[in-house]
């Protein structure tokens, strides 16, 4: 249950509080350091990893860059979370499909 | 300018939780047991676990409070998930975490339906959309650290039904 960008974006306590921040409402580097106990350079560090894992998006408004979620990101891991489990269920209904099986040879 | 606010504000449409079931051709007690007790015999481990071809199995801790647990070769444990409701063999849950730390953990429900043919498998895995929302935050809190408020009257509930040790 590993490995995609977006998990391992959203695995660091860090990045997760800033993804948290911006999806409450849009922010910018210094909005977000203000917040938080990292200079601002950590946090477009770690706006960058989310930008290109695409939960985060960079907009500009005038002079300022402003960051939003980027919906695009969860429906990635949305769907990587979706083959996992059709990945896992269709094991787990092989084997009961074999169990069921052997009890009717049994029975038989 | 309104444009810019109505790209910001797209983002707040909601994800649905993933949801699956599948038809079991077993009576939902083995069904159930089959998935916990016996995990070890169908989960593919070499493309879902966390040590990939150095996992070994994976140890299902069958009580509320109990961890599911991925075992390499040379012993080393990753833990999964920790047991939030235990309810056999009808429905267990789990506070989905592997490679996370706890408080991150998001939400796998499992529920066996009887049916005709066996059983019907529920599975919905939720609390990872609602990311940073503030109703994921409200369900974290009631899982996460809250957990203790949770998992102290099971506890003390399985406590009660056993004989004390001496």
């Amino acid at each position: 249950m590993l490995g995609t960008e977006q998990f391992a974006a959203l695995a660091d306590p860090t990045r997760r509080t800033i993804f948290e921040l911006i999806r409450a409402r849009p922010s910018s580097v210094r909005e977000l350091s203000d917040q938080l106990p990292i200079s601002q350079p950590a946090v477009s560090q770690h706006l960058r990893v989310l930008r290109e894992a695409a939960l985060a998006r960079r907009t500009s408004m005038g002079r300022r860059h402003i960051y939003t979620v980027d919906p695009t990101g969860l429906s990635a891991l949305k769907e990587w979370i979706d083959t996992t489990w059709n990945d896992v269920l269709d094991a787990f209904v092989d084997a009961a499909n074999h169990e069921a099986d052997q009890k009717e040879s049994k029975q038989s | 300018m309104s444009t810019t606010t109505a790209t910001m504000r797209a983002t707040d449409e909601p994800i649905e939780p993933v949801r699956k079931t599948r038809d079991v051709p077993l009576p939902p007690e083995q069904a159930f047991n089959l998935f916990t007790s016996r995990m070890s015999e169908w989960w593919p481990l070499l493309t879902h676990s966390i040590a990939a071809d150095e996992a070994a199995s994976v140890r299902f801790e069958e009580r509320i409070g109990g961890r599911l647990i991925e075992i390499t070769n040379d012993g080393q444990e990753h833990a999964w998930a920790d047991v939030i409701a235990w309810d056999p063999p009808h429905r267990f849950v789990l506070a989905w975490h592997p490679r996370l730390e706890p408080a991150a953990a998001s939400i796998v429900e499992v529920r066996f339906e009887p049916t005709e043919q066996g059983s019907l498998l529920h599975l919905e895995h939720r609390g990872w959309e609602e990311f940073g929302t503030e109703e994921g935050t409200a369900m974290r809190d009631a899982y996460g650290p809250g957990w203790d408020a949770v998992l102290t009257p099971y506890l003390e509930g399985v406590q009660d039904r056993t004989s004390s040790p001496a």
